[in-house]
């Protein structure tokens, strides 16, 4: 590869669109180029400038309300036992439904019973959804897991697992208290880039062990596990691969 | 699927994707009031033509084109009424391609301010280029697919895009020092 081509494929390297053969021509030759590498170091630390989450602009309140009201026929639905703000939010049963299914298909039989299933499902979903647009995403807005831990310990029966994966692109931003099969749980929340995880969290009732499961729908990629006594959901808008990625620090670095 | 079926899956697939739709018209339209009406107006056109969206599609790619569209519509429509607008832009406005390129690296004392100011001056295709792959972290498929172009044309828009960024930033950088 000449530095004509490697300054031509440069962009797709960092933006991971370049593949294999390729990408391997590209580094041995940045690796024997003095003249590339600086344009390497340049546009990796542009892309650093561009991660820092203050770029991104707040959607202004007024214009959530304008939306609501211009909307034909948005739906009103409260949920009991959450947060009353954002009566505009409705998951529809079906997909629930459609979790509950692949939820029970994935599952051992008679650990995770297709009832629990599907309201499981909905609520980490529903629970995702509400969290985004309720601004009511965070009850302890910190990026130190030493600030974070303590404030769910003293709010919660037990004391989650909380971790920062800023280094790997995983920001620990902040957690709240959630509601979900019945009980408190933690949801400790990350940010990717603009996009928001929610990872939720609880003591494990029964016996399980269970490999990560995976699912995707409308949207949205869930991720379930289980470690150390404790039960794991993660849900966001990023990629299946991000996810995967994201539950694979959280499981390997404890 | 019923109306109401049909109303509760806009919600639940649009709705989240409020942020998404607000950053891109934001940074194409460069400031709050008209972003805020591009987007109210690409969610009522979302609304109309949800009929026209396939299960299991792209969602995000699909809303955000029509805010991309919805955007460009506006901003043509005023360059057409002589309205002073912020609409510069063939490809090769006055922001030279550096070459060689700029390799000093950015500090971290860049501030936010400048880094969006720099964005803003972009020309408005590499703009949308680099907004939707460093903010809205679509792939290059992706973005052919909002902007309407080939894959290649992503691929140098955001090149020159990257380029002409950094030479902004280092210019900033060297007005300060004077």
């Amino acid at each position: 590869m000449n530095c004509e081509e490697c300054r031509d494929l440069i962009d797709p390297y960092i933006d991971n669109e370049l593949d294999v053969s390729a990408t391997i021509l590209l580094k041995r030759h940045l690796l024997e180029c003095p003249e590339c590498r600086p344009l390497l170091e340049s546009r990796k630390a542009l892309q650093a400038l561009l991660k820092n989450p203050q770029l991104q602009f707040e959607v202004p309140d007024s214009l959530r309300g304008k939306i609501r009201s211009r909307l034909p026929g948005i739906t009103v639905r409260a949920r009991h036992g959450v947060q009353s703000v954002i009566p505009w939010i409705s998951v529809p049963l079906a997909l629930a439904a459609a979790f509950a299914v692949m939820l029970a298909f994935l599952k051992p039989v008679g650990v995770f019973d297709r009832a629990r299933a599907n309201t499981l499902a909905e609520e980490v979903v529903s629970s995702h959804v509400r969290s985004l647009l309720a601004a009511h995403l965070l009850d302890v807005p910190s990026t130190d897991q030493h600030t974070v831990k303590p404030w769910f310990d003293g709010k919660l029966k037990f004391s989650p697992p909380v971790q920062d994966f800023a280094e790997r692109g995983f920001r620990l931003i902040g957690g709240r208290l959630d509601y979900l099969d019945g009980r408190e749980v933690a949801a400790v929340v990350y940010q990717r880039n603009k996009h928001i995880i929610n990872l939720f969290i609880w003591p494990l009732e029964a016996e399980q062990s269970a490999a990560a499961k995976s699912f995707a729908k409308d949207g949205f990629n869930v991720l379930h596990w289980d470690r150390d006594g404790f039960e794991f959901w993660a849900i966001s808008d990023v990629s299946a691969q991000d996810l995967k990625a994201f539950a694979d620090l959280e499981m390997h670095q404890f | 699927m019923n109306d109401e079926q049909t109303r509760a899956r806009f919600e639940h697939l649009l709705l989240p994707l409020l942020t998404d739709a607000y950053n891109l018209a934001r940074w194409l339209m460069k400031n709050q009031e008209d972003a805020e009406d591009m987007v109210q107006e690409s969610y009522l056109k979302a609304f109309r033509f949800f009929g026209g969206f396939h299960e299991g599609g792209n969602c995000r790619a699909w809303f955000l084109r029509i805010v991309r569209n919805t955007c460009y519509t506006a901003l043509e429509a005023r360059k057409l009424k002589g309205k002073e607008v912020p609409i510069e832009e063939d490809e090769n406005n006055g922001i030279e391609d550096p070459s060689p390129l700029p390799t000093a690296i950015l500090d971290q004392n860049t501030t936010i301010e400048g880094v969006r100011k720099a964005i803003e001056q972009l020309p408005a295709d590499f703009r949308e280029a680099l907004v939707l792959r460093e903010f809205e972290g679509l792939s290059y498929k992706e973005i052919a697919d909002v902007s309407g172009v080939p894959l290649g044309t992503v691929m140098s828009r955001l090149a020159r895009a990257r380029n002409q960024l950094q030479f902004i930033l280092l210019e900033q950088k060297k007005q300060e020092i004077l």
